[in-house]
C-alpha cells in the first residue's frame, strides 16, 4: 500500500469521490423537501410570532408570501384569515380562498374555511354550495351544518341558521343532533323555552352541557323563569330534574333546590355523592344565608353517605357552614353526633372550637370556657388567646367583669391591652381606659375592632374627669345590648359635662336612639350636640341628624344642617360625607 | 324692655356670634371672579356646571374658557356663588383682575377661545310619565348637577308650541319605531313591559292616532321640526338610531306586526326616504321582530349574535375660534373614554350622512361614538350608549349613584351639550 503509485491511487480514488458527491446529491434530493418543509414551517412561526406581538400587518404578508407558493398551505390559509379579520380586510379572503380550492378541491378543511371567507362576503348562496359540498365528502358529521349556522348567525340571519341546524338534524336521522347550537341560537333571540328544550336533548345526549345550559339559561328574565322550572317539573328525566335543582338554586331558593335534590337522589352510593358534590360546588358559588344553610344540609347528606373520618369530618363542616349560617341548632345537632363518633377523635380541636363559639353566643360562657382548657394542648398560642378574648367578650356581657379582667391579664397582646382599657373604662378609671386604648393604637385585630377602639378613645378623650363610675356603667350596659340604660346614663354624664364632652356623649346616645328606630329622641339628642363650643362634635351631630332626617323622609329637614356642617366647618373630615348625604336629601342621586 | 329694644340687643348679640364665623368660612371670596378650573384639580366636574347654569339663572353672566384647563369657567365671585360651590364640592379660584388678563393673554395666543354665557336654556327631557328616574343618564347628571329641567312627552310634543317653551330638549331610549324597543316578544309578561303597552297604545289612542309607530312617527317629525325652527336636540342610546328611522319611514311599513297589527314590509330598507333623516343614510333595517335591533346603524349590535367588544373612544380636537361649537362639545379633561353600550351602542361611518361633523370615534373601527349637525336653525347631537359608567346597563340593574363618579369625562359630554346653547349667539359659527 505505501508502494502504490500516485496515478493508480488517483484512479482508483475517482470512483470514490464521484460516488460520494452522488450520494451527497442524493440524500440533497431526498432532504430538499424537508428542508423546504422546515423552512416554510419556521417562516410560519415567525408569522404566528408577529401575529401575538399584535403586528398583523407584517404577519399577513408572510402568509401571503407563503400562499402565492403553496396556495393550499392550511395554516398560511388560517393565519391570512385571522389577519385579514383583525385589519377588517375579510374580503380579501376571497381571492384567496379561490386559490386554494383550484389547488386542493377535496379538503374539507378550507371547505370550513370557505364557508367563513362567504360568511364575511356575505353570500349565503356560495355558504349553503360549500356546506353542501362538504356534507356529502363527510356525511354522518355535523360540522358542515355547524359551520353554516355559524356563518348565517353572523349575517344575522338567524332564521336561515336555525333552518341550516335543522336541515342537518334531518340529512342525519338524529333528533338531538346540533342541539346545543339550537339552544343558544335561541337563547339569542331570547326564545328560552325553546333554549331549554334544546339543552335537555343537549344534556341527555353528552351531560357535559350542563354547567353550559346552567348557565346560559340562568340569565333569563325573571318573568319566563316560573315557566321554564314547570317545564323541567313535567319532565321527569335525570336531565331535567338536574337543570330544574341547579336553576332553582341560582334563581334565589337554594335550600329549595336543596330538597329537589334530594327526593331525587338514586339509591346509588356513587351516583347520589356524585349528585350531591355537584351541588355543594353550585351553591358553594352564591351568596347569602339561604345558600350557606342548603351547602350546610347538602354536607350533612353527604355525611350520611360516607363512614369513618370522612364521615366526621363531613359533620364538623356542616356544623361550621351552619354557624355561619345563624342556625345553631343544627350546628349543635351536629356537633353532638360529632361528639358520639369514635371516628371524629382526630376531629376534635376543630369541633371544641365551633361549639365553643356556639355556647359564648348562647350565654354559656363558663361551659365554653371549661371546654376551651380541654383543648388548650392542642391550640395555638394565637388561637388560644383569641378564643380566650371571646370568651372575655361573652363574660362582659354577662356582667362578670372580674372573669373578664381575669382574661385581660394574663394576654400580653395589642388586643389584650385594649381589652383592658376597656375593662378599665366599665369600671370608671377613664385615665387608666385613655393610657390603655392609646397604647393599643388604632390597627390590631379587626377592622371593625380597631374602628371601635378609635370611637370609644375619640370619645373619653373629649370627656371631663379621670374617674366617671356611671359613665364606665353606661358605656357597660351599651356593650351588654341594654340600649334603654346606656342611653339614660350617657345623658346623665353629659349633664355634668363642660360643652365638648357634653356633645359627645349626647351624639352617641343620639346613634343609639336612632339604631333603636327612636328617632324623635334621637333628634333631640343630635340638636342639643350641636354647639358651636364643640366643634368637633357638632359637625358629627349635623352630620347624625342629616342622616336621621333621611331614613325618617323628612328630607327638606336634612339639608339645613348638612348645608351648615359643610360651610361652617370645611375643613372638617366628615364634609365628603355631608356631601354625600346632601345629595340624597335633595334628591340628586338614587337612595340606596 | 320693649320690642325694638329686645331686637336691637338680639341682633347685636347674633351678630357678634355668627358674624365672625361667616368671615371666617372659606366660600368668603375677596376676589372679583372666580375660575372654575375643569382639569385634574376640579373635585367635581359635573356639580361645576350645576353651578355655572345657577348663575345664569340667577341673571348672572359667566364665561366658558375653552380648551384653557380642561375648559374652565369664569364666574363673578358673588357670596352666593361661592356658597354654591362649597356647598357642592365644586373647586373654584378666586382671580383678580390682573391674573385674568394674564389668562385672557395665554387664550388669545394658543387653540383657546372665551365664549360668554349670557342666558341658561330651558331645558325639556322627553320622557314618559312614570317612567324610573334613575334610567336615563341625562335625568340623572340634570338631577346630579342641579340643572332644572321640565318633562315632556307625547301630548307636550305634538301640541301646538308645545315644544315652544324650551331651547333644549334630550331623547333618551325612546324607540320611535313604536316597537317597544323590539322587547314586546322576549320580555313578554313582564310588568314593566305591560305597562310601557299600555301607557303608549293609551296615548296614540288619545291622541286620534291608529297605531302607536304612527303616532310616533308624527313625534319625531314634530321633533324635527322643533330642531328646523332653531331648537337644540340632544340624544342618546337608541332615540338617536329609532328617531331617523321613524323620520326616514314616512311611507313604509317599519313597524312589526305586534306594534301595529301588520308585519314590516320586507322590502323597507330600500324604500327609505333618508333626506327626511337627520344623521344617517342607507341603513339596512333589522327584519327579525325577536331581535331588539333596528338596523345596522349601530356598530355594537350588543344584543345580537353580532355584538361587538367595547373599546375606547377618542374625542376629536378642533379649532377653538373657528368652531366654537364642536370645541364646546366635546371639552373634557380626558381625550379617551371607555366606551359604554346602549341598545343603540355606536353608528356605523358607512351610514353616516356627508354633512355630520364627528365628535368622537374609535381609532380603527367601522363606526363612531358621537356627533353633530344641523338642521334648519337648529343642532342636533347624538350620543351613541346608554349610561357611560355603567357600560353593561341591564334591564334592572340597580341605579347608578353619579356621587361616586363626579368626575365621569362620558358625563361630561352631557353636560357641555346642556350648557352650550348657553353661549351667546353671535359666537355660534358652525
Amino acid at each position: 500500500m505505501a508502494n502504490r503509485e500516485p496515478g493508480t491511487g488517483n484512479r482508483k480514488a475517482k470512483p470514490t469521490q464521484r460516488g460520494r458527491v452522488l450520494c451527497g446529491l442524493l440524500v440533497c434530493w431526498f432532504l430538499l423537501p424537508i428542508h423546504g418543509l422546515t423552512a416554510q414551517q419556521d417562516t410560519l412561526n415567525r408569522a404566528m410570532t408577529l401575529e401575538r406581538r399584535g403586528d398583523p400587518t407584517s404577519a399577513l404578508a408572510i402568509y401571503q408570501a407563503v400562499l402565492d407558493d403553496h396556495p393550499a398551505e392550511i395554516n398560511a390559509l388560517l393565519g391570512a384569515e385571522r389577519c385579514l379579520g383583525v385589519l377588517n380586510r375579510g374580503l380579501e379572503m376571497v381571492p384567496v380562498l379561490q386559490a386554494a380550492i383550484v389547488a386542493n378541491p377535496n379538503s374539507t378543511v378550507i371547505d370550513a374555511l370557505a364557508i367563513r371567507v362567504w360568511g364575511v362576503a356575505e353570500q349565503a348562496d356560495s355558504i349553503r354550495r360549500y356546506a353542501e359540498r362538504w356534507a356529502q365528502l363527510t356525511p354522518q358529521d355535523e360540522s358542515p351544518y355547524r359551520e353554516w349556522g355559524g356563518a348565517l348567525q353572523n349575517m344575522r340571519d338567524l332564521v336561515g341558521a336555525r333552518q341550516a341546524y335543522l336541515l342537518g338534524r334531518e340529512r342525519l336521522n338524529s333528533p338531538d343532533a346540533l342541539s346545543p347550537e339550537l339552544a343558544q341560537l335561541a337563547i339569542r333571540s331570547n326564545d328560552y323555552p325553546t333554549a331549554l328544550q334544546e339543552w335537555l336533548k343537549a344534556i341527555h345526549r353528552l351531560p357535559g352541557y350542563r354547567p353550559s345550559a346552567v348557565r346560559t339559561l340562568s340569565q333569563a328574565p325573571d318573568a319566563v323563569r316560573p315557566g321554564l322550572l314547570r317545564t323541567l317539573d313535567l319532565d321527569q328525566s335525570p336531565a331535567a330534574r338536574g337543570l330544574s335543582i341547579d336553576l332553582r338554586a341560582r334563581w334565589g331558593d337554594p335550600v329549595g333546590a336543596f330538597h329537589r335534590l334530594q327526593a331525587s337522589l338514586p339509591p346509588d352510593s356513587a351516583e347520589s355523592g356524585d349528585m350531591l358534590r355537584n351541588f355543594l360546588v353550585t351553591v358553594r358559588g352564591i351568596n347569602g344565608a339561604d345558600a350557606r344553610t342548603a351547602q350546610a344540609m347538602t354536607l350533612e347528606a353527604l355525611a350520611e353517605r360516607r363512614t369513618g373520618v370522612d364521615r366526621a369530618r363531613l359533620h364538623l363542616e356542616a356544623a361550621q357552614v351552619y354557624a355561619e349560617a345563624g342556625d345553631r341548632r343544627a350546628a349543635r345537632r351536629m356537633l353532638s353526633s360529632l361528639s358520639q363518633d369514635p371516628d371524629a377523635a382526630a376531629l376534635q380541636v376543630g369541633a371544641t372550637t365551633t361549639l365553643i363559639s356556639l355556647l359564648i353566643a348562647d350565654g354559656e360562657v363558663d361551659e365554653a370556657a371549661r371546654r376551651l382548657e380541654q383543648i388548650k394542648g392542642s391550640l395555638t398560642v394565637d388561637d388560644y388567646q383569641r378564643t380566650r378574648r371571646d370568651l372575655a367578650q361573652g363574660w362582659i356581657r354577662a356582667g362578670a367583669l372580674d372573669k373578664a379582667q381575669g382574661v385581660a391579664l394574663a394576654d400580653s397582646t395589642v388586643e389584650g391591652m385594649a381589652l383592658m382599657g376597656r375593662l378599665r373604662l366599665y369600671r370608671g378609671d377613664v385615665a387608666g381606659a385613655r393610657a390603655l386604648l392609646k397604647d393599643a393604637g388604632p390597627y390590631a385585630g379587626t377592622r371593625a375592632e380597631a374602628t371601635d377602639r378609635s370611637s370609644l378613645l375619640a370619645l373619653i378623650q373629649v370627656v371631663k374627669g379621670d374617674s366617671l363610675p356611671a359613665l364606665g356603667a353606661a358605656l357597660l350596659a351599651l356593650d351588654r345590648r341594654d340600649s334603654s340604660a346606656a342611653v339614660k346614663g350617657l345623658e346623665r354624664v353629659a349633664e355634668d359635662q363642660p360643652a365638648s364632652g357634653a356633645a359627645a356623649l349626647r351624639v352617641l346616645a343620639g346613634r343609639v336612639e336612632a339604631a333603636r328606630g327612636h328617632g324623635a329622641e334621637a333628634e333631640r339628642l343630635f340638636r342639643a350636640a350641636r354647639v358651636p363650643d364643640a366643634p368637633a362634635s357638632a359637625a358629627e351631630a349635623e352630620l347624625e341628624l342629616g342622616r336621621l332626617m333621611i331614613s325618617l323622609n323628612r328630607l327638606p329637614e336634612a339639608t339645613e344642617p348638612l348645608e351648615h356642617l359643610i360651610i361652617s366647618y370645611p375643613e372638617s373630615a366628615l364634609v365628603p360625607e355631608a356631601r354625600r348625604l346632601l345629595n340624597v336629601a335633595r334628591g340628586l342621586v338614587p337612595r340606596t | 324692655m320693649n320690642r325694638r329694644r329686645f331686637l336691637r340687643q338680639s341682633s347685636a348679640v347674633l351678630a357678634a356670634t355668627w358674624i365672625p364665623t361667616i368671615l371666617r368660612t372659606s366660600w368668603r371670596i375677596d376676589a372679583p371672579w372666580l375660575l372654575v378650573p375643569m382639569d385634574d384639580v376640579q373635585t367635581d366636574h359635573l356639580k361645576a356646571y350645576g353651578v355655572a347654569f345657577r348663575v345664569l339663572q340667577r341673571g348672572g353672566r359667566g364665561e366658558w374658557f375653552l380648551n384653557y384647563r380642561g375648559g374652565s369657567f369664569l364666574l363673578p365671585a358673588d357670596q352666593l356663588t361661592a356658597r354654591d360651590a362649597a356647598l357642592a364640592g365644586v373647586r373654584v379660584e378666586p382671580l383678580d383682575d390682573d391674573r385674568l388678563v394674564r389668562i385672557r393673554a395665554e387664550i388669545q395666543q394658543g387653540n383657546m377661545d372665551a365664549i360668554p354665557l349670557e342666558k341658561p336654556p330651558r331645558v325639556a327631557v322627553y320622557v314618559p310619565p312614570n317612567a324610573p328616574p334613575w334610567d336615563d343618564a341625562v335625568t340623572m347628571v340634570l338631577q346630579y348637577a342641579g340643572i332644572d329641567f321640565q318633562k315632556v312627552w307625547d301630548a307636550e310634543v305634538l301640541r301646538r308650541g308645545g315644544l315652544a317653551q324650551c331651547d333644549w330638549l334630550h331623547l333618551h331610549h325612546e324607540d320611535f319605531t313604536g316597537q317597544y324597543s323590539k322587547f314586546y316578544l322576549t320580555y313578554a309578561g313582564a310588568g314593566w313591559l305591560a305597562d310601557m303597552v299600555q301607557r303608549n297604545t293609551g296615548m296614540a289612542k288619545t291622541l286620534g292616532f291608529p297605531s302607536v309607530p304612527a303616532e310616533k312617527r308624527a313625534v319625531a317629525q314634530a321633533i324635527a321640526a322643533f330642531v328646523e325652527r332653531g331648537g337644540f336636540l340632544f340624544a342618546m342610546c337608541t332615540a338617536t338610531e329609532t328617531l331617523d328611522l321613524a323620520l326616514a319611514s314616512e311611507h313604509v311599513d317599519i313597524a312589526a306586526a305586534f306594534a301595529d297589527g301588520t308585519p314590516m314590509d320586507p322590502d323597507a330598507s330600500a324604500k327609505m326616504d333618508w333626506s327626511k333623516a337627520l344623521a344617517f343614510q342607507n341603513a339596512r333595517l333589522e327584519l327579525s321582530p325577536t331581535l331588539p335591533s333596528f338596523s345596522d346603524i349601530d356598530g355594537h349590535q350588543v344584543n345580537s349574535p353580532l355584538r361587538q367588544p367595547l373599546g375606547a373612544f377618542k374625542l376629536f380636537n378642533f379649532s377653538a375660534k373657528i368652531d366654537p361649537v364642536a370645541t364646546m362639545l366635546v371639552q373634557n379633561h380626558r381625550d379617551v373614554i371607555p366606551d359604554f353600550y346602549g341598545l343603540t351602542t355606536s353608528f356605523t361611518r358607512r351610514t353616516l350622512k356627508p354633512g355630520v361633523t364627528v365628535l368622537a370615534d374609535e381609532a380603527g373601527a367601522p363606526w363612531v361614538k358621537y356627533i353633530h349637525g344641523e338642521r334648519g336653525q337648529g343642532t342636533w347631537t347624538f350620543y351613541g350608549g346608554h349610561d357611560p359608567e355603567d357600560a353593561q346597563h341591564q334591564i334592572g340593574d340597580p341605579p347608578t349613584d353619579l356621587s361616586l363618579f363626579p368626575h365621569s369625562p362620558g358625563y361630561r359630554l352631557i353636560l357641555n351639550n346642556v350648557l352650550f346653547p348657553a353661549a351667546k349667539k353671535k359666537e355660534l359659527k358652525t
